[in-house]
């Protein structure tokens, strides 16, 4: 593997970033004004459009058992009855009790209509405290969707204006530009430029057509060099037809983390565009857990019609090419046991176990599994933008602290994961707790195992 | 009318009336409702295979949370096993349903029903005083929660009552529980009770949702 | 009338009965009303003083059981002989009398005895055509009302007098009712049953008859010595209950090897009365131990009450019908809920499509 970005480097870009997304509470513009009836009016029409007889039927059957804060960690970490997941729904349900229960003529004498203060309230349960992992579905007896539900409590927030202020200021900045943290297409043509030195080769940027279509993201351009690095160095072994397009890299999709359903639809549709212009089999989305479902679950959706190409994360992709025996991989001898986490949204969300699984053993690996792993997995802490939420710090801190016990327990040396917010999450966590467990990128790690051109061995 | 009359006659009529068209009102009312259809390709198809295993697989929680969660799995599993047992296998029970539907079937002997009434009744009373202090069980809960406890709760005292003659005069004891099995056939569609009819439902619609993304839970 | 009539223990002599049957007589009276045994001599004393209280025993919509059940204590019983302890100046089944001369005997015992005599009524009194039932010529409310308006005291002898009975049960074709429902001012005591058991009926009047009063009463006006405790409490059967051993039919195993008849119906558990105690004919037997379940004759509207055959446990109104019925409704209610809910949701996303609409439109213009 060439080495793309050195620790140094590495380091000092964390603090950039770091201190970048710090200063955002500071950048932030104030909130757009609106009245009170107008937050409420809006809410509710977004939780009715959402709310189709799946969702009523989850939101109708829920017995108040309580088992879901067991499976959380916010809760687990604060043992705050506030933070219980099925709470989160309390005001949506309220909303289903009066607009749209069989028994609405009842409950609209018993329960009370949702006021914009509790919207406001509604904000730090369903942003700070919740990053729609989905754990809590997994414990539930009666298998209530709580986190697809929490997500239509952010749209209906971010309908009626009540985003927090980090998500707002991504939000609208993608809107504005499409990409996240400034990395217009300059950035991403230097940084490409910077990879090209030192990888050493050409790497394909705007080709008429491919078969796979690499995109990136801002977290990548700025920070995480090595995973795009890793992604471009391995397909380029591999021989595979692919390209970056300059108007189609960014994976981020802050309208699907923030709730902003239209702007989330737009990116969609750009990526997807762009992806069915140049007739893309496939398009690897980049190590960046929410990039995946954003594509993956929303191509078709974004254009109203099925798309003809394949939507996979670097890890399945890669993944499969090991399993498959496509890419072979070069077992080198790790003395340390390593760890992995399975990012939520690509994970529990997406599916892909197996494959991550697959490369870390043809790397030749000592995989030691937490106690939750795959399907039950738990969240870095900080998924979904949480990791930009300010107030949500003590939170945060807390979510980490229950996956990194789970991960020391295991008596691993180092943690692969792949995706960005998660590496980004643990990097944070572990200077704020006073940790030094390594996280790498998985992408970076199939890169460092790839057999070495007779030039290598030669050197 | 004595009581008993009341209870037997007109009050258990129009509360199964009661019962049943609520429960086919509050069903009909959810399962009619449009639902979104996804466009995006399944990762794995034949649907139904994911919602069918959910519907069995949620009956026992994963490893993963059986250190937190078990005991009250547990204490849900033993009450909600012990209710149908009295509810069904009970000699006299029996006669009710044989009356209803000409239908009747071997009963468990007494002394069983007793033990499984008596310790229904015992573990419904520590989940409501547990939900009452549990500061998680107070935060979520609210009307619905409490009264639908006390709810399934009542036939089982009254019919302890009833059968150990304890308390008021035998048939006053069993008027209060012929009224209050009325109440519960009342209760049940409109309170959260609707989940012995809504719970398998919802596992299976989760089942489909994971299992097209690739995910078996 | 110059000879004072003769007491009670000049009767029995002539009778041949011994003063130690009598006493004898006194005891159990006490023992069935649970009075404390030295209340017996008291009774004999109260007995033996006794100048024959008149009685006049009105029917109206009866079948003549009660009286005969009263005639079927075990002859020559002192239950039967207590009858020489009163004067039953009427009872147009029992007396020799007929026509209008009954009648004439009866006015003259009420005229001589006004305010002290006594009023036994066994059947029901019909509240609609006052032409259901009459004697000589008189409906029998106006007979009840006429008679009772003089009287001591009130037994209501049966069900039929004590809570409506047969008569009473639904459709009810004649408005019967019971005796307390017309007369609310006169001392009422109800021995029901249908019929009563003799003793019962022998020991309240020898209660009244001894103390000038009516024995304690429960909350329907029956004496709690006799109805205070049911059936199901004292049978004999009752382990087989426990244990879950039911009759299944009337011929069965079960029922040759003599256990519980709740399955076949029996009203034991909800009936109070002392057939399981005293039991019939002499206490040789009563129903449950002839095999058949207790009816609950002595209960108000044991008549309507479901079944007799139909075990306590059952609902007597609910039926397969019923619920056939319910759920057809259940589906119509289901899709008329359905529709409802797709029409309330077609309503909330075309009413929020317009308001984005007005606002991008409203957007566009600034």
């Amino acid at each position: 593997m060439t080495e793309v970005v050195t620790k140094d480097e590495l380091g000092e870009a964390f603090a950039m970033f770091y201190g970048m997304a710090a200063a955002i509470g500071d950048m932030v513009e104030p909130a757009p004004e609106m009245d009170d009836a107008e937050r409420v009016q809006r809410a509710k029409d977004t939780f009715l459009h959402g709310l189709d007889g799946t969702f009523a039927l989850q939101l109708d059957v829920c017995v108040h058992c309580g088992a879901c804060a067991e499976a959380c960690q916010f809760y687990i970490g604060t043992e705050d009855p506030a933070y219980v997941p099925v709470r989160k729904l309390d005001l949506m349900k309220r909303v289903y009790q009066r607009e749209l229960s069989p028994l609405r003529w009842l409950h609209r004498l018993t329960t009370p209509e949702i006021t914009a203060d509790d919207l406001r309230a509604q904000q730090t349960l369903v942003y700070d405290a919740c990053t729609m992992c989905g754990r809590c579905n997994l414990v539930c007896p009666s298998g209530i969707n709580i986190s697809e539900m929490v997500h239509l409590n952010r749209e209906a927030l971010a309908a009626a204006g009540l985003m927090p202020d980090e998500l707002r200021f991504m939000d609208d900045g993608q809107a504005a530009d499409g990409t996240i943290f400034g990395a217009d297409a300059d950035l991403f043509r230097f940084r490409i430029e910077d990879l090209e030195q030192r990888l050493g080769f050409a790497i394909p940027v705007d080709k008429e057509s491919a078969d796979v279509l690499l995109v990136t993201s801002g977290l990548d351009i700025h920070l995480f060099r090595d995973a795009t690095g890793g992604a471009i160095e391995t397909l380029t072994h591999m021989g595979i037809d692919y390209t970056l397009l300059s108007d189609a890299y960014e994976g981020a999709n802050f309208g699907l983390l923030s709730g902003d359903v239209k702007v989330q639809k737009e990116l969609t549709r750009k990526l997807t565009e762009a992806a069915i212009r140049i007739g893309a089999k496939v398009v690897i989305v980049p190590e960046c857990g929410h990039s995946f479902p954003a594509l993956r679950w929303g191509a078709a959706e974004s254009v109203g019609k099925p798309v003809p190409f394949d939507v996979m994360t670097v890890s399945e992709y890669f993944g499969r090419a090991v399993m498959d025996g496509r890419l072979t991989l070069e077992p080198q001898k790790h003395e340390k046991p390593i760890a992995l986490h399975d990012p939520c949204k690509v994970g529990r969300w997406g599916g892909v176990f197996d494959e991550p699984r697959a490369i870390l053993k043809a790397c030749g690996y000592d995989l030691h599994e937490t106690d939750s792993s795959r399907t039950y997995n738990f969240c870095c802490g900080g998924g979904a933008g949480n990791f930009l939420i300010e107030r949500a710090d003590p939170l945060k801190r807390a979510g980490y602290r229950v996956k990194m016990n789970e991960i020391e327990k295991t008596g691993a040396e180092s943690l692969v994961v792949s995706c960005g917010s998660c590496r980004m999450n643990f990097e944070v966590g572990k200077v704020k707790a006073g940790d030094t467990m390594p996280v790498e990128s998985l992408a970076a790690v199939i890169a460092a195992h790839l057999p070495k051109t007779p030039k290598e061995a030669a050197e | 009318m004595t009581l008993l009359d009341f209870a037997r006659g007109p009050a258990l009529e129009w509360a199964a009336v009661i019962f049943v068209v609520g429960l086919f009102w509050r069903i009909g009312g959810l399962i009619f409702l449009a639902r979104a259809r996804p466009l995006s390709r399944n990762r794995r198809d034949d649907l139904w295979r994911g919602g069918w295993r959910m519907v069995w697989s949620r009956f026992v929680p994963n490893r993963v949370f059986r250190d937190r969660i078990s005991l009250q799995f547990l204490a849900g599993w033993v009450w909600h096993v012990g209710f149908f047992v009295v509810l069904l296998m009970f000699e006299v029970h029996i006669l009710f349903f044989e009356g209803l539907f000409g239908l009747s079937w071997p009963a468990l002997p007494n002394t069983v029903i007793l033990v499984a009434a008596a310790v229904t009744a015992g573990l419904l009373v520590m989940l409501l005083i547990r939900r009452a202090t549990q500061p998680v069980l107070r935060a979520i809960s609210g009307f619905d929660d409490y009264a639908s406890v006390v709810v399934v709760l009542l036939p089982l005292l009254t019919g302890l009552a009833s059968y150990a003659h304890l308390g008021l005069a035998y048939e006053t004891m069993l008027a209060l529980h012929l009224l209050s099995v009325a109440l519960l056939l009342v209760w049940l569609p409109f309170s959260k009770l609707v989940h012995v009819i809504t719970m398998l439902p919802s596992r299976y619609v989760m089942g489909v949702k994971f299992w097209r993304r690739g995910v078996e839970v | 009338m110059t000879h004072p009539p003769p007491s009670l223990s000049d009767r029995l002599r002539a009778h041949g009965i011994s003063r130690r049957s009598f006493l004898r007589y006194c005891a159990t009276t006490a023992s069935l009303l649970a009075l404390p045994p030295a209340m017996a001599p008291r009774i004999a004393q109260a007995l033996e003083a006794q100048r024959r209280p008149s009685v006049i025993w009105l029917s109206f919509q009866e079948c003549t059981g009660c009286t005969e059940s009263i005639l079927r204590s075990d002859a020559p019983s002192i239950e039967s002989l207590i009858f020489e302890s009163i004067s039953l100046d009427y009872h147009h089944t029992l007396m020799a009398a007929s026509g209008h001369a009954a009648e004439a005997a009866r006015e003259a015992a009420m005229a001589e005895n006004a305010g002290q005599y006594l009023v036994l009524v066994d059947g029901s009194i019909p509240l609609g055509n006052m032409g259901f039932s009459t004697t000589a010529g008189e409906s029998n409310v106006e007979t009840l009302r006429r008679v009772a308006a003089g009287a001591a005291a009130i037994v209501s002898i049966g069900t039929c007098a004590a809570y409506g009975g047969i008569p009473y049960a639904n459709p009810n074709p004649t408005g019967a009712v019971p005796v307390s429902e017309i007369i609310r001012d006169k001392p009422i005591v109800n021995i029901p049953g249908c019929p009563p058991i003799p003793a019962v009926m022998t020991s309240v009047l020898a209660h009244f008859l001894a103390f000038g009063e009516l024995p304690e009463l429960d909350d329907l006006g029956r004496p709690v010595v006799f109805y205070g405790q049911n059936i199901h409490d004292r049978c004999y059967r009752r382990p087989f209950y426990e244990r879950g051993e039911f009759a299944e039919s009337f011929d069965d195993e079960g029922a040759k090897k003599g256990w519980c008849l709740y399955k076949l119906g029996c009203k034991g558990p909800t009936t109070y009365n002392a057939c399981a105690v005293l039991k019939w004919n002499g206490g040789t037997s009563f129903p449950i131990e002839a095999g058949h379940p207790c009816l609950g004759c002595s209960e108000p509207n044991f008549w309507d009450a479901g079944s007799f055959y139909q075990p306590l446990s059952q609902a007597t109104d609910l039926d397969s019908r019923t619920l056939a019925l319910a759920v057809g409704a259940g589906v119509a209610g289901a899709v008329v809920a359905g529709v409802a809910g797709r029409e309330a949701q077609k309503a909330h996303h075309e009413a929020a499509a317009k308001r984005a609409a007005d606002r991008s439109k409203a957007e566009v213009s600034e």
